[in-house]
This record gives structure tokens, C-alpha cells and sequence, in this order.
């Protein structure tokens, strides 16, 4: 496979990898004037997530759907977009798409008045003019773009050749077929030629409608969006613009945004969350819910509510809790219970400031026993500010064996391990930073003694030696990193695949336009809608 | 009676007349009878997986052979008897150990020497990891080839003309795994960046192999519906790149293995009762191997794999008293937990041969005679995760070319001789196997 994520290594090592052991090399993103043209990539082909698939039929066939199991989404570089893109599709999984579409249009097509609502008409002969028609509109919604006449012919063809006697058992083996076609199940984003860029392609109208309902609803367009594809307004950016904040002003917006947040900041770690009874006797397994609902209400109040500055999940002291995170966090919070989250403001003289010190960051980054330097400091590094974090040298030891050093606390435990030179390179970048969180335990409650003696949380970040968590918060809270790599991390789910070093002009562009907007992450999304790079692809030779 | 049609022929005719055209004796010729007149003549092979390999002892190196913990695993003579053996003694397993991979380690992206990651691809294909994917933060795990199974299930010999219902069958039963990017929750690939992802819940394959319409009318149409799914995608495959269009043309020959799925239909194989959900791991073990025996034995699928943990797994066996997950617990070099932790995993393993034993089959035996069956781990041991003496377990007789509880050492032998073994051992015959300075040309010795 020669189109790997990896060919987009480069980029992400130019921009993000300040280097374990080499000095940063000047990049040209700090000297714009050298930064090369930009110039597109060839397209990917990703395969609906498990999220787009059933929204789609939602949109198309109205609730309730049938529960319908789907192939597992993977996640590789963080995102499903990507796992949907590189993957092939199992045989299980295809199995499961047949299964999924018949059980789906089953279930429409067992309330007839349902099923005429979708149908708007009622036919009198397998394939007739009401059958056609619908195949036709209903076609039009799922893969996103008018059938060819090929395909009308194809769907309304088979309706009748199925239909045994019964036009709407034909018709609902037309929709179930069509649940599977490739047409459907991957997005198609290939482009036409651009005359006066050769090798390049611009997406064309559908694909654009379809490029902007996934990236700000996860879904497919709705009519709108088609007809403003069809009449052309996708062909300019104006067009663009105006669709693109239609879409986000949509309530739809808010699924789709929180699941960007929840792949990027990694949310789905804490399904399963364990801790072991016996050192965290408090845990039970709603609260691990209560810490992702906690971030996803950060993200409402930033991105949604505020529509403010979206750097301040890192550095914030305003948050939302319930009863248990409030017992939690030792904060006052009379109005909430089980499941009344509600704001407070943590004190400014506290240990906790932004998402680095919620529960949900500090436990998923932790072992059921203890806590992780390791873990956490990697997090910061990779997911933060996309650094790269080199893998150890091959057959280096990882342990942090008790033996000789039974009863020290874990960072003595971690310093005996960065003694070894083979491993001082990984964690001397990893854990200074990751000893800043040391306060907090597997839950992310503050203590004050650890298992062999009182809790240093100092550490640093890069050299910046810092006291605790609250002060890499504030530090953050201007680091150009944080916003880069924020753009990144959306550009790669947004296209489903790693940025390359052809692309770097237009993420520079992109980090410029989120600065001038003052960080607020709409505008981040609708100037990504309206970036070259969102709307023109490579040719690809077949 | 075994003339060959193609799939076209079938779908031609089905289309001509009505669907009432599937008329079985075309199916017969077409997918063969799915339930085989000669069923229980032939092997089955199956792929038992466990995470993070077996308590640390001096064979694994030097700072293990430091540590002073006694080898558990290894015989002490030529019968595979040894205290972590066990409960798999009680079948007659054959061992071989001392093996480990032989592959070359390039330097470059760091990292591949891994012990997860190399000795995982090395164990189950024979070849190195695919090299994207070093780079942090993906640790994304992928095969250059298919696993073992997968190579064996597509074997133009292994099944002939006549394919069961299922080519192979993948299961799983830890849900926990080392990481949440997804390509560590399974352990068969049928090539770079085509896994299947295992069946976890035992419910999900009671539905795979028995929530079968009976109705052929029904299942024709399915299945010529999915001729015009075909249909559908040729126009796009046209205008893809070539990664992007062999991506597309696997999913679309998926489609033609249901298809064949439905004109085989429901077949005879009388269903067991309805499984249930959850249990310890070692119920979990059971309930899915009860039902894998039913489907082996009515002929429903001649290959399966059956990960017990995924790769690394963080696993907490706290029924074990162990507080943290498995991997960790490794790391930290807790001997004796994991001494607890590959018990119980063996006994599991047992679970699974205990249910093949007692199936027996229609023309008399056990399933167990029919069985060849590869146990193995990522590596040797977790605390280094060292690679040397990676664990090989061959269970079962695979129709009488398998010799049973025999123990066969070979130190710092090459793995992939366990596989050319059971490649013979299954009448595939092979001049070599194995890639990337891992190949040999030699099965071990006395176990075939």
C-alpha cells in the first residue's frame, strides 16, 4: 500500500517534533517567505464511521431505526475518519452492512403509513413512475449527488426483477441494495479537472455539500445543501461561507463538534475505566460518565455557549460538575446532584486549572494503582502539541521494577529509570512534564502524600521548570503550539488522512485566520471549509 | 455431481425466470452441498492467541536468568508435560520450545524490534511488521500478509471447490486492549490494513452461524440483489487511485462470499440453545467454545482463530488478585502474578479443547482428532518482553498427521518452522515459509 498515513510524516515532524534529542531544525513556517506554494494531495476514499452511517439513515428514514450492529470503527492517528480511510472493510463487515439494510428498510416498510410518507406516493405496478421517482429522490439523499440515468435504470431495474408480485417488496430491496452500494457507504471526493491548474482537481459541487455535512454534522446534506450544490453556490466561497455557517448555527453541529473533541482529547479511554477497589474504594463505574460529560460540557461552554477563545479548555478554572465530581474536586456545589451538572469556578488559589487537571485527563492517563508521569506527560506532548515522542530503541528495557527501590515513591522510581541512557531520551521529554500532575491520583482527587512520602509535583516543559499543573495551565494558555496543534488535529479528521508538507502553506494560512478570529473554533471550521486545501485534490493516475 | 458453475451462471439464470429458478441442483454444483458427505474426514485449524507470553526464566536471557525465577513452561523430557502444561496435558498436546523470530530488524523507522509488535506478526505470519507505523502516536499494528488462519482459510487446496458455510471465523473474548486506536483489538489480517475484527459476545456468533432465513426464496433475492451492489460500484472503480481500488474490490468479492453463503442456506445443523452474555473470562471461554464446536462440527467452518486477550492486553485479572492490568503487571516484573495470570490463561486454552473433546463427531472421534490447532503468544516473556522462547502450542491430531503430546526443543529455532509444520500437517505442502531473513525450508522434527 503505497498511499500510507505515513507519507504525511514529514509534515508532521517538520512542524510538530521539536526533537527528543536534535536541537529543532528552523522550519520554514518560520520564515514565511520560503514556505512553497500550496499544493493538493490525492484524494482518500473513506468508508462511513459507524456515527455517519447510522446518522445518515436517520436523516434519510426518519426515527425510530432499528439497533443495527456495524464493524468496529478503528482509530489510527486518533481519528475514525482515518480508520475509515485506510481500512478495507471485512467480510464480517460486509455482512453486516447487508444484514443492517434489510433489517433497516424491514422495519420502515412495516408501517405502511410510514412507509408511504417516505415514498410520497403509492404504486400500482413493481418499478412504475412512483417507485422510480422515490428511488430517485431517496437515491439522490444517500449518495449525496443525482443518480446517472445508469443508475436510476440499475435501482429501479431491480425493484421490479425482486419484486415477486409486490411493488414495495421490490422497492424496499431497491433501498436495502442501495444501503450497500460504494456510492453510499464511501465518500467519494475526486474532483474535475481545473483548466487552469493542471494536475489539480476542484471538488465539485455534491462532493463539497457532502465535505460540509460531514465535517459540521458527521452526516450526509440535507435538501438544502443539495440544491445549493445543484445551483452552483458550492463553486464559490461565498456560496461556501454562507452554507458552512447554516450548517454550524444547526443544533446537528454539536454532535459532530463534540465528537471531534472526544477523538482528539482521546474521551473514549474512559469506557471500561478500572481502578483497583482496594487503593480507590470510592470508584464505581458511573463516575468515569460523569468525567466525560464534564469535558463535553467545557467544550458546549467554549466553543457553543461563549464562542469564545477555545485555548482556555487548557487554562479555564470555570467548570461544570455534579454531586460526585464535586465531592471529587472538594468544591461547593449545593445544586447538583447525580446528574444536575453545574458551573462552578474553581479557586483561584486551587490546583486545578483546565482540562488537564478534570478527572477525566488525570484518570484515563493512570494506572488502577497509580498514577502515570509517563502517561500523562505523553498525552501533553503528543495530543497537546503534537509532538512526536520517538519510540524507544529497540530492546530497551520499559520496566519500572520495585526491587532495590521498594517503598520510593514513583518518581524516584521514574528518575532510577532516566538514569539509563537508552531510556533518558523518551522520558526525559515525557515525564518532566507529566510530574506537574503528580497532586492528583488514579481518580484525579489531590493528595498530598503518595504511597513513599509527601508528592513533589515539580517538573517542567522544555526547560521551563514549572511547580505543578496550575502553572503549565498558565503556560499553555499562550504556547503557539496548543492552537497549531489544534488545527492539525481537526485537518486530520476533517480529511481523513495526515497532512503533507505540499499542504503547509495552507495550514499556515489557516493558523493565521484562527489567530485573527481570536481562537474561536467555529471560525477555525468555516475557514478550513473555505481552504484550498478542503476543496481541491491531486489526479490520480488510475 | 461436483461440476463447476460460476457464481454468473447461478445469478444469470436466478434473474431469466423467477427467483423460484434456484432450483437445488444448480445450487449443489455451484457451492458444493455445504454439508459434506465425507464432513469429519478432514482437519480444522484454529488459532489460539494470548497476551504477553509466560513468566520470565533464565532461557529468555540474561537479566531474567537474574532474576531467579525457575522455568515453568518447558518440558524436562520429550513429553510435553511441565507444571504451566497442566491442564492442556489432559489432551495431549505436542510443544515446541526454544523457537523465536528470525526476521531481520531494519533500524529505520525505530522501533520495530518491539517485542509486542514483532514477535505478534512474526508468531502469526511469518513476516516482520509492516513498517508505517512506529511513529508515535499511532502504534499503528499492522500485518505485511495474512495471519495464519487467513492464509490457510484462502488456501485454493485447503477448501477446493468446496468451501464451508464460513471460510474461517473470528472471535475474541477480553474486550480490554493495550490501545484505544483499534488496530489492537484483533489478531487476524488478511493483509496491510485488513483485519478482521473479532466476534466478542457469544450472542453475536449464535447470530452469524444460526439467525439464518430457511426460505431459499428469500435468500435468493439477497443475494441477487448484491449483483446490482457490483453492478454499482464499477463506474467508481474506475476513477479510484490503486490503493483505494484494491480497498473497493475486497469489499465487492465479500459480496460474493455471502452470496455464496445464501445459496448454501441454513443448512441441517441443529441449533444449540440461545447463548448468553458476560461471565468470567473463563465462562466467556466456554460458552463461545461450545458454540465454535457446534459449527465445527456440522461443517460450518473449517478455520477459526479465538483471541483470548488482545496483544499487550491491560486485562486485570482481579480475580487473580492482580490490581492492575496484565501489562503493567508485567512491566513491573510481578513474577508471581504473572505466574497466576498464564495458569489461568492455559486453563482457558483447556476450556476450549475440553469442549472440542467432547464433541464427537458423526463418523465417531472427537473433534480433537480433526484438530490442529496453533496456541501462541506475542513473545516469550512480558517483563523485557523478550522474544526468545516464544511459546508453541500444536493441539490436536489433524486427522492423524499431527503427533500428540510429544515436547520438541529446538533452541533459538525459528518460529516459523511451527507454522510449516502445520501447513504440512494440513496437506499444503510448501518448499519454504517465512520472509525477511525468517524463512526456513524445514518443519520440526518428530511432530509430523
Amino acid at each position: 500500500m503505497n498511499r500510507s498515513p505515513l507519507t504525511g510524516c514529514l509534515l508532521a515532524t517538520l512542524l510538530a517534533c521539536n526533537g527528543v534529542i536534535d536541537e529543532p531544525a528552523p522550519t520554514s513556517r518560520e520564515n514565511p517567505v520560503d514556505l512553497p506554494d500550496y499544493a493538493p494531495v490525492a484524494p482518500v476514499l473513506p468508508r462511513l464511521t459507524q456515527a455517519q452511517y447510522r446518522n445518515a439513515v436517520g436523516e434519510v428514514f426518519g426515527q425510530p431505526l432499528p439497533g443495527v450492529e456495524l464493524e468496529a470503527d478503528t482509530n489510527p492517528y486518533l481519528f475514525t475518519n482515518i480508520g475509515g480511510a485506510t481500512t478495507t472493510l471485512s467480510e464480517r463487515g460486509a455482512a453486516l452492512y447487508d444484514e443492517a439494510g434489510h433489517t433497516i428498510t424491514t422495519a420502515v416498510f412495516a408501517d405502511p403509513a410510514r412507509r408511504d410518507a417516505l415514498f410520497g406516493c403509492t404504486p400500482t405496478a413493481p418499478g412504475d413512475e412512483c417507485v422510480a421517482g422515490a428511488l430517485t429522490h431517496i437515491g439522490r439523499r444517500l449518495f449525496r449527488r443525482p443518480l446517472t440515468t445508469e443508475e436510476q435504470e440499475r435501482w429501479t431495474g431491480i425493484s421490479v426483477a425482486l419484486a415477486d408480485g409486490d411493488a414495495w417488496r421490490g422497492a424496499r430491496h431497491a433501498l436495502a441494495g442501495m444501503l450497500q452500494s460504494p456510492h453510499f457507504l464511501y465518500r467519494v471526493e475526486i474532483g474535475e479537472p481545473m483548466v487552469d491548474q493542471p494536475g489539480w482537481r476542484r471538488l465539485d459541487g455534491y462532493e463539497m455539500a457532502s465535505r460540509l455535512s460531514f465535517l459540521f454534522w458527521n452526516s450526509i446534506p440535507d435538501e438544502a445543501l443539495l440544491e445549493a450544490a445543484e445551483r452552483g453556490d458550492l463553486d464559490t466561497e461565498d456560496g461556501i461561507l454562507m452554507e458552512a455557517w447554516r450548517l454550524l448555527e444547526d443544533e446537528r453541529a454539536e454532535d459532530a463538534v463534540q465528537r471531534f473533541f472526544a477523538e482528539y482529547l482521546d474521551l473514549g479511554r474512559l469506557d471500561g475505566l478500572d481502578r483497583d477497589p482496594e487503593t480507590y474504594p470510592t470508584f464505581t463505574p458511573t463516575v468515569a460518565a460523569s468525567m466525560r460529560s464534564e469535558v463535553e460540557l467545557l467544550v458546549h461552554d467554549l466553543v457553543f455557549r461563549q464562542d469564545a477563545d477555545v485555548r482556555r479548555l487548557f487554562s479555564t478554572r470555570e467548570t461544570f460538575v455534579n454531586a460526585e465530581l464535586a465531592a471529587l474536586y472538594g468544591v461547593d456545589a449545593p445544586d447538583a446532584d447525580a446528574i444536575t451538572f453545574v458551573p462552578v469556578t474553581l479557586p483561584e488559589d486551587g490546583p486545578r486549572a483546565g482540562v488537564l487537571t478534570t478527572a477525566a485527563f488525570l484518570s484515563m492517563n493512570a494506572h488502577p494503582t497509580e498514577t502515570s508521569p509517563t502517561l500523562r506527560g505523553k498525552y501533553v506532548r503528543e495530543r497537546v502539541l503534537c509532538q512526536t515522542v520517538q519510540p524507544p530503541p529497540d530492546d530497551v528495557i520499559t520496566d519500572l521494577e520495585m526491587g532495590s527501590t521498594e517503598g520510593a515513591t514513583l518518581r524516584d522510581r521514574l528518575e532510577q529509570h532516566r538514569d539509563d541512557p537508552a531510556c533518558a531520551s523518551c522520558h526525559a521529554f515525557i515525564d518532566p512534564p507529566g510530574m506537574l500532575f503528580e497532586h492528583f491520583d488514579s481518580m484525579g482527587a489531590y493528595r498530598t502524600e503518595e504511597p513513599g512520602g509527601p508528592v513533589d509535583s515539580t517538573g517542567d516543559l522544555d526547560g521551563v521548570p514549572l511547580e505543578g499543573a496550575r502553572d503549565l495551565a498558565a503556560l499553555l494558555r499562550d504556547d503557539p503550539r496548543v492552537p497549531s496543534c489544534m488545527v492539525q488535529q481537526l485537518y486530520r479528521h476533517a480529511t481523513g488522512r495526515l497532512e503533507q508538507t505540499s499542504e503547509t502553506a495552507a495550514f499556515v494560512a489557516l493558523e493565521e485566520r484562527f489567530a485573527e478570529s481570536g481562537y474561536r473554533f467555529k471560525d477555525l471550521m468555516i475557514a478550513l471549509a473555505t481552504s484550498d486545501a478542503f476543496r481541491t485534490v491531486r489526479e490520480v493516475s488510475p | 455431481m461436483t461440476k463447476k458453475l460460476s457464481r454468473r451462471t447461478f445469478l444469470r439464470g436466478a434473474i431469466g425466470g423467477t427467483t423460484v429458478a434456484l432450483a437445488l441442483p444448480t445450487l449443489d454444483a455451484m457451492v458444493g452441498t455445504g454439508a459434506r458427505a465425507d464432513a469429519g474426514n478432514e482437519p480444522f485449524f484454529g488459532l489460539f492467541f494470548w497476551a504477553n507470553g509466560l513468566p520470565w526464566h533464565a532461557k529468555h536471557g540474561g537479566e531474567q536468568a537474574a532474576a531467579g525465577h525457575p522455568d515453568l513452561w518447558t518440558p524436562a523430557g520429550a513429553s510435553a508435560e511441565s507444571p504451566l502444561l497442566t491442564e492442556l496435558q489432559r489432551h495431549r498436546v505436542s510443544v515446541a520450545t526454544g523457537l523465536q523470530p528470525h526476521t531481520d530488524i531494519p533500524g529505520s523507522p525505530p522501533g520495530q524490534g518491539d517485542g509486542h509488535m514483532r514477535g505478534f506478526m512474526v508468531g502469526l505470519t511469518g513476516d516482520r511488521i509492516r513498517p508505517e507505523g512506529f511513529d508515535h502516536p499511532s502504534h499503528t499494528l499492522t500485518a505485511l500478509r495474512p495471519t495464519l488462519d487467513q492464509y490457510i482459510a484462502k488456501h485454493p487446496a485447503f477448501y477446493g471447490d468446496t468451501p464451508t458455510r464460513f471460510r474461517s471465523l473470528e472471535l475474541g473474548i477480553s474486550q480490554a486492549r493495550f490501545h484505544d486506536y483499534g488496530h489492537w483489538n484483533g489478531i487476524s489480517y488478511n493483509g496491510p490494513d485488513s483485519q478482521n475484527l473479532p466476534i466478542h459476545r457469544p450472542s453475536q456468533l449464535y447470530a452469524q452461524l444460526f439467525d439464518v432465513p430457511e426460505d431459499a426464496v428469500i435468500l435468493g433475492r439477497r443475494a441477487q440483489l448484491l449483483d446490482a451492489v457490483m453492478d454499482d460500484a464499477r463506474s467508481l472503480r474506475a476513477k479510484l487511485g490503486a490503493t483505494d481500488r484494491i480497498r473497493l474490490e475486497a469489499h465487492m468479492d465479500h459480496l460474493g462470499e455471502i452470496q455464496r453463503r445464501f445459496a448454501i442456506g441454513a443448512g441441517t445443523c441443529e441449533a444449540p440453545p440461545i447463548p448468553g452474555d458476560g461471565g468470567s473470562l473463563i465462562q466467556q471461554t466456554e460458552t463461545m467454545a461450545s458454540l465454535l464446536a457446534v459449527a465445527l462440527r456440522c461443517n460450518l467452518t473449517r478455520v477459526f482463530s479465538l483471541m483470548l486477550t488482545s496483544p499487550a492486553t491491560t486485562h486485570a485479572f482481579g480475580n487473580l488478585g492482580v490490581p492492575d492490568g496484565m501489562h503493567k503487571t508485567c512491566h513491573d516484573g510481578h513474577w508471581e502474578r504473572v505466574r497466576a495470570i498464564s495458569e489461568h490463561q492455559m486453563s482457558a486454552f483447556a476450556r476450549v479443547l475440553d469442549a472440542f473433546e467432547a464433541t464427537e463427531e458423526p463418523t465417531g472421534g472427537t473433534l480433537m482428532d480433526r484438530a490442529c490447532i496453533l496456541g501462541v503468544s506475542e513473545y516469550g516473556e512480558g517483563w523485557k518482553h523478550g522474544t526468545r522462547e516464544l511459546p508453541v502450542v500444536l493441539a490436536g491430531g489433524a486427522c492423524g498427521a499431527l503427533a500428540r503430546g510429544v515436547h520438541v526443543r529446538e533452541e533459538g529455532g525459528n518460529v516459523a518452522k511451527a507454522h510449516l509444520t502445520i501447513l504440512r500437517a494440513l496437506g499444503l505442502e510448501h518448499e519454504s515459509w517465512g520472509w525477511n531473513g525468517g524463512d526456513t525450508r524445514d518443519h520440526l522434527p518428530g511432530l509430523i
